[in-house]
Formats: C-alpha cells, sequence, structure tokens
C-alpha cells in the first residue's frame, strides 16, 4: 500500500471523527459564516499535520487547531472590521457574533453568570460542559497540562458559582442557620 | 453538584447535540475533503518578527544584554519546527530585572503598538524562576501556543512587581524576545485588553 494512500485513509477517518464535533466548536464560539471559513482551514491544518494528529486524542487536538485558527482568523477579521467601523464614523457598537446571545434565554441568570467571568474561565468552562472534555483533554486543546486544568477548572467553577449567588437576591424567607444557642450558667 | 452544574451549562449549549450540523458524507463535504486531500503537504516557512528599535525600549534592551550575557537566557528561541497552528515548541522570552524598567516611557496606545510581539495568555504554571502562560491569542508578532517567561533574576520584579498567578490572565508584549514592562505589559483587565485591541486592531 502506497503511503499517500494510507495518509489519505488516515485523514478521512480523522475527518469522519472529528466533522460534527468541530463544526459545533466553531458554532458555539463564532458566526455561521466566519465558522465556515475556518472550518475548512482547520481540516487543511489536520491534513498537513497528519503525522503529529496523537491517536488518542484526535479530537482535543483538533479543538486545539480550531481553536489558533479562529484567534487567528478573528484578528485579521478585526482589523477590516475596525477599519470600516472608523470610516463609518463608529455610530454603532460593534456588531455582536456572540452565539451567547441565543441562549440567553434559556438560562438567563447562569448566561448572565458565565459572562461575569473573564474571558480564560468561560471558556475552560465551556470546554468542560459543552464539548464534554475532562481536564486531560482540555489540557491537549489548551496546550496546558491536565493537572492546571484541573485547578483552573475548579477555580473557575467557584468563580461561576459566586458570581451566580452574586447576581441571585437571597431566597424570600431565608432562614441563616444558626448555632444552638450555647447555654449559660 | 459538580455535574448538576455541569448539566446547567450544557443547557445553555447553543449547538446541544439537537442542532443538526452537515454530515461529513454528503457531496459537498465530500468535495471540500478532497479538496484538501488534494493540496500539497509541505511545511510552511515560519514568519518571525522584524526586530525593530524603539526608543521607549533603549533601557529594556540594554538590561537583556546583561541578562543574556550573564543566564545565558534564550531569547525567541525554536525556529526550525515550531507549529504555527497547534501547539509547538513553546516561545521563550526573558522577564528580567528592574533595571530593565531604567527608561520608561509613559504609556499609550500608539506606543504599546510599536511592540512587535503581543499577545494575551493564561499563566498555566510558576516554577521557580519561569513562569508559563498559555497563548490565548496573539495581537502580533508571533504564534506559539505556550510562552515561557523567564526571569533569571527571580520574579519579585516581573512587570511592575505584580505577581503571577496561576489561573490568571495577562497582556505582555516583548521586544527582541525581551518582556516589556514600564505599563506595557500587566494583569489583563477589560480597560487594558481594550489598549491592546486599539494598539493591534487596527
Amino acid at each position: 500500500m502506497s503511503s499517500a494512500t494510507e495518509r489519505r485513509d488516515r485523514f478521512e477517518a480523522i475527518a469522519a471523527e472529528v466533522y460534527d464535533p468541530l463544526q459545533r466548536y466553531l458554532r458555539r464560539r463564532a458566526s455561521v459564516e466566519e465558522s465556515g471559513d475556518v472550518f475548512s482551514d482547520v481540516l487543511l491544518t489536520v491534513w498537513r499535520r497528519l503525522d503529529e494528529v496523537p491517536s488518542d486524542a484526535v479530537l482535543p487536538w483538533s479543538y486545539g487547531v480550531a481553536r489558533r485558527t479562529l484567534s487567528n482568523h478573528r484578528r485579521a477579521a478585526q482589523r477590516n472590521l475596525r477599519l470600516v467601523q472608523r470610516l463609518e464614523s463608529e455610530r454603532q457598537p460593534a456588531p455582536d457574533g456572540d452565539p451567547a446571545d441565543a441562549i440567553e434565554d434559556t438560562d438567563p441568570d447562569l448566561a448572565a453568570a458565565l459572562a461575569r467571568l473573564p474571558s480564560a474561565d468561560q471558556e475552560i468552562l465551556r470546554l468542560w460542559a459543552w464539548e464534554q472534555l475532562e481536564p486531560r483533554e482540555i489540557a491537549q486543546t489548551l496546550g496546558s497540562t491536565a493537572n492546571a486544568v484541573s485547578l483552573r477548572l475548579s477555580r473557575a467553577r467557584k468563580k461561576l458559582a459566586e458570581s451566580l449567588t452574586r447576581q441571585d437576591p437571597p431566597p424570600p424567607g431565608h432562614i441563616e442557620d444558626e448555632p444552638a444557642e450555647e447555654q449559660k450558667r | 453538584m459538580t455535574d448538576q452544574l455541569r448539566k446547567r451549562l450544557a443547557g445553555l449549549d447553543p449547538m446541544h447535540p439537537g442542532v443538526p450540523t452537515e454530515s461529513v458524507t454528503t457531496p459537498s463535504s465530500q468535495r471540500l475533503l478532497e479538496e484538501i486531500m488534494s493540496t500539497p503537504v509541505t511545511e510552511q516557512p515560519e514568519s518571525r518578527p522584524e526586530p525593530r528599535r524603539n526608543r521607549w525600549l533603549v533601557g529594556v534592551a540594554a538590561a537583556a544584554a546583561l541578562v543574556v550575557a550573564v543566564g545565558g537566557a534564550i531569547a525567541l528561541t525554536g525556529g526550525n519546527s515550531e507549529d504555527p497552528v497547534a501547539g509547538g515548541p513553546p516561545l521563550v522570552l526573558n522577564a528580567g530585572g528592574e533595571d530593565a524598567t531604567a527608561m520608561c516611557i509613559m504609556f499609550s496606545v500608539e506606543e504599546l503598538a510599536r511592540a512587535p510581539l503581543a499577545f494575551e495568555g493564561t499563566v498555566t504554571a510558576v516554577d521557580g524562576d519561569a513562569v508559563t502562560l498559555t497563548v490565548d491569542e496573539w495581537f502580533k508578532g508571533g504564534d506559539a501556543g505556550q510562552v515561557v517567561l523567564n526571569a533569571p533574576q527571580g520574579l519579585e520584579a516581573l512587570i511592575d512587581g505584580f505577581p503571577f498567578e496561576v489561573g490568571s490572565q495577562y497582556l505582555i508584549t516583548a521586544y527582541d524576545g525581551n518582556v516589556n514592562y514600564c505599563g506595557f505589559s500587566g494583569l489583563s483587565t477589560p480597560e487594558y485588553r481594550a489598549a491592546f485591541e486599539q494598539a493591534f486592531g487596527g
């Protein structure tokens, strides 16, 4: 079997595995249009770097590629956007392609609490809850270590819980647990 | 509790499994894959930022020269196989001592924009005299997934004295492999980030 055929076979197998989750990953973070542009770039990178794809972490590795490709794409797009905006005398706020907009209705308290966190915390929580990755896999995506990710994830969860409480008004009629009164002599 | 939070967060997922995506078997998907597989596999030459001298960095450069001479720290390592997209070897930067702040120029977005290297990163490890950051976004001049800041003289003097904390996000600029001080690097806040976006966005 020629190595070119093997290469094609391997790529097709990987593409089949990542095709759906990569689309979801991108659509969670970008508009339809932007996702489409970035998607083919990500697949192209997978094709070019096929030898580097770890067979036990194909998806987290591909998410890592998607993350960087999207980031690069954004920077380029931002430059263009800013130029256009300047020319348009900046009357309107930046167009907001944030997919989070669409989901605020589902659980507005949680969406707001999430939005209040630093972007790095938000992202680690998304990778955990949306991509359903475990810390080891998140580490692969972010280029970090499992230990560091576990630590960051637990901090982010705590921050989210705090952010949620801060927003929620205390439940009416809530009675604090009081320690039993000490008997006085 | 943890599972509940995860489940509740999953409820916010705009692309939950019920939302359809394009299947890999559709003709247009197959065309895309064919197109990709007909692309020649060539390593793209690495683009390195052109070193550019800026007056506000005279102090930093002088201090850095000392650091390199004494500590033998590496500025801008890699170069042969750095992966522009996935996690290649980390970029190594000097985070020298307090001498580096000897000649500060007042902060302005215009000055900031002159930095040849700028990124936002999250600290993943602080280990002795090195800080490791995962790059969240490159604003200019780089593409590594990780950056290591070497501080042979200790971490106390770093970046206007602010401490690096694992899990926190920082905005860093560098010149010739040396971290810029004087307010040109620091903890990421919305205001500071806005300055970076303004400096490098347009």
